[in-house]
């Protein structure tokens, strides 16, 4: 029984994007010509640059709409921080226009959504969506379209048989094998106990920290399924502790970690908890967990320290929000200069031209190379070849970089 | 391995005391007024946000917010009898049915629509805190909500008993007709029956909030349990939902422990199914009390 709330305000609110758009054009236009006009003169081509639309698809209604509004609110500040430093200027300092879609969090309507977006407007590329069950949904749409796609979204399948998806950040099999990594942080012997709700997310998450965990000389003393939503994590916990583990891996939604979480403390545990990347990384998870949260472990593709770019962006978007950058965030802004690098390459809007140019990316510097390691150069199959995720940690309600050991940026903190 | 053990069952009676406050909703209701009210979730969901809200908005700790959940949700149970419920009474089931469901989908969605779907937690001294007792673990949220529980069922089984009105709500129960016409007001019993139901739900909704977290879908995890219960423990009865109540925690947990993490409920469903093969009234003879 899933019930998705249809936001209509929203969605009147980004059928009416391209309208006030094409009266910003007109303006310009107008504006152009009349100062053309006055200096007697009407340059050949060009005396605006035609702006370059770049397609947005997030969930900003539904269950995923936490974070996709964070999105949407990064995808803003991006395009501003491009136009601001004067746009593209191969194209004579063409402005970006984002026209953002709302995928209400639901493939059915990625799919539709997709689709139009990219019909109904002329576009140069998209970025989206997040949730990876619903990238893979635009990627497919996309490349029959012919249109570039940039993500964050990590699942392996982005990167099978697609020439148009572009994956500039750590992808889902690098995430286990830096879980795995830094749970010898804690012990030289990690015995891990690895709990994960019985969905289709949870499974496939942890048996890939099953079939990892041997290679990197992991013992794993446990490793259960448990039924998503429970109300109790009591006897969960009380199983973990008789498995004798010292590190506790939680695949988990928010709500069954908070309980995970507060009822570890409450039998006086003493193991570290890795909860992993999604929910896990955003701002919401310490407001809801306070200072419990504090020692806990996780892994993103993106952290707000990994650079001083990083930082100067995440100032800017705390001021806006008032959240520090979230993971999918900040390496969204990324994503938005990697493709100003590649529209400035291109020195067109066309968007075969821009997937030429995303192809040969190769950047090591700038906002565009905002990334662990500071570097992205994509390889044949669409992946950053120097992508990997950094470990980070909760040390008083900010999330650090602690892992691995040429991206820490603070000590890690002993629990 | 006795630790362990004794462990599993503290949890599970501990979480069963929060299901018996649903579930003696539930049972009431059908007891008296011969309506399943599928909604009984929801109102769980309601005292938890008048628990979150008085929390983040006043600093009132959750548990003194009982005495505002609690009367709040016996207005609203008396109102949805007297403006709804009573209208649907009658010899046909499919109304109340399509009622209390239409009840139960639409205060969800106007939960999503005014609270949004994020999970909402209160923080208090003792949310963390636990009892060491020999080597076992005992939350003390948890156990101050299995004492209140407890305490809060306790009183509505001494004014079932011992009151006149306790008394005619149980008439009702029994036999509608004949306790008509022993001059007992049907409407009256059933208003009262109603906001005690949801003011017990309220109850349920504010105990929960130092341990678990407020979302507009909370109460249909709760109200699954309750309705186990309520089968388990003989439709209308109070104390069979009482005791069926706190054995599902237990088997629950039991389960977890010792079958898997996600079995709790297999345990929980083969122990109703198991009831109802030998003995399909339930635990509770087939009499109501």
């Amino acid at each position: 029984m899933k019930r998705v709330r249809k936001d209509s305000a929203s969605k009147a609110a980004h059928q009416a994007a391209p309208k006030r758009q094409s009266r910003r054009d007109v303006l310009i236009k107008t504006g152009g010509l009349l100062a053309a006009g006055a200096f007697g003169a009407v340059p050949l081509r060009g005396w605006a640059a035609d702006p370059v639309n770049i397609g947005a698809l997030y969930p900003t209604t539904g269950s995923m709409a936490q974070i996709g509004v964070g999105c949407v609110a990064a995808a803003k500040l991006a395009v501003d921080m491009v136009n601001e430093a004067g746009g593209i200027k191969s194209l004579g300092g063409a402005k970006l226009n984002l026209i953002i879609s709302d995928v209400q969090s639901d493939t059915t309507v990625t799919r539709t959504e997709t689709d139009r977006l990219i019909t109904g407007n002329k576009l140069s590329a998209i970025h989206g969506c997040y949730a990876s069950a619903l990238t893979l949904i635009a990627s497919e749409v996309a490349e029959r379209a012919k249109v570039p796609l940039i993500t964050g979204s990590s699942s392996d399948q982005l990167n099978k048989g697609r020439t148009y998806t572009f994956t500039p950040f750590a992808r889902a099999s690098q995430f286990a094998r830096a879980q795995l990594q830094m749970s010898k942080l804690v012990s030289d012997t990690p015995k891990v106990a690895v709990i994960f709700e019985n969905t289709a997310f949870g499974t496939s998450t942890s048996n890939g920290l099953k079939e990892l965990a041997p290679s990197e000389g992991v013992e794993i003393v446990m490793f259960e399924p448990y039924s998503a939503g429970f109300t109790d994590a009591s006897p969960l916990i009380n199983k973990v502790k008789s498995s004798g583990a010292n590190a506790l891996f939680s695949v988990s939604y928010l709500n069954d970690l908070i309980l995970i979480v507060r009822t570890v403390k409450q039998f006086g545990l003493n193991v570290s908890i890795n909860g992993g990347s999604g929910g896990f990384v955003i701002p919401d998870f310490y407001k809801n967990v306070g200072k419990l949260a504090d020692g806990l472990q996780g892994v993103a593709h993106w952290n707000h320290d990994v650079s001083d770019d990083a930082q100067k962006v995440n100032a800017e978007f705390k001021k806006r929000t008032g959240e520090f950058l979230f993971e999918y965030a900040g390496g969204l802004i990324a994503q938005t200069f990697m493709l100003a690098d590649a529209l400035e390459r291109a020195g067109s809007a066309d968007p075969q031209k821009v997937r030429e140019a995303l192809s040969t990316l190769d950047v090591s510097s700038g906002f565009a190379a905002m990334a662990p390691g500071g570097k992205v150069k994509i390889g044949p199959d669409g992946k950053n070849i120097y992508g990997h995720p950094v470990g980070v940690q909760w040390q008083n309600g900010d999330l650090a970089s602690v892992f691995p050991k040429e991206d820490a940026r603070a000590p890690l903190m002993k629990t | 391995m006795w630790e362990t053990v004794a462990q599993a069952v503290i949890n599970g009676l501990l979480i069963g005391g929060i299901y018996a406050l649903v579930s003696i909703g539930v049972t009431l209701i059908f007891g008296v007024v011969k309506i399943v009210n599928f909604a009984q979730g929801e109102f769980v969901m309601i005292g938890m946000y008048i628990s979150f809200f008085l929390a983040n908005q006043f600093g009132i700790d959750p548990l003194l917010s009982l005495f505002v959940s609690m009367p709040v949700l016996f207005v609203v149970g008396v109102l949805i009898q007297h403006f709804l419920i009573r209208r649907v009474l009658g010899p046909n089931d499919m109304p109340q049915i399509f009622l209390t469901f239409a009840l139960s989908l639409l205060l969800l969605n106007l939960a999503l629509m005014l609270f949004t779907a994020n999970y909402r937690t209160v923080h208090t001294s003792y949310s963390d805190e636990a009892l060491h007792v020999g080597g076992l673990y005992i939350p003390v949220a948890k156990l101050i909500a299995f004492v209140v529980a407890m305490a809060l069922s306790g009183a509505l089984w001494v004014f079932l008993h011992t009151t006149d009105l306790g008394k005619a709500m149980r008439a009702a129960a029994q036999n509608r007709d004949v306790a008509m016409l022993m001059g007992i007001n049907p409407d009256r019993v059933f208003c009262v029956a109603l906001g005690i139901a949801l003011a017990l739900a309220g109850a349920a909704g504010s105990l929960l909030m130092p341990f678990y977290s407020a979302y507009p879908f909370v109460g249909q995890v709760f109200v699954l349990m309750a309705f186990v219960a309520v089968v388990l423990g003989t439709l209308g009865n109070v104390i069979g939902a009482l005791v069926a109540s706190l054995m599902m925690g237990v088997a629950e947990s039991l389960g977890i422990q010792y079958v898997g993490a996600d079995s709790g409920l297999i345990v929980v469903f083969a122990m109703l199914l198991l009831t109802l093969a030998f003995k399909p009234s339930g635990l509770g003879g087939g009499r109501a009390r």
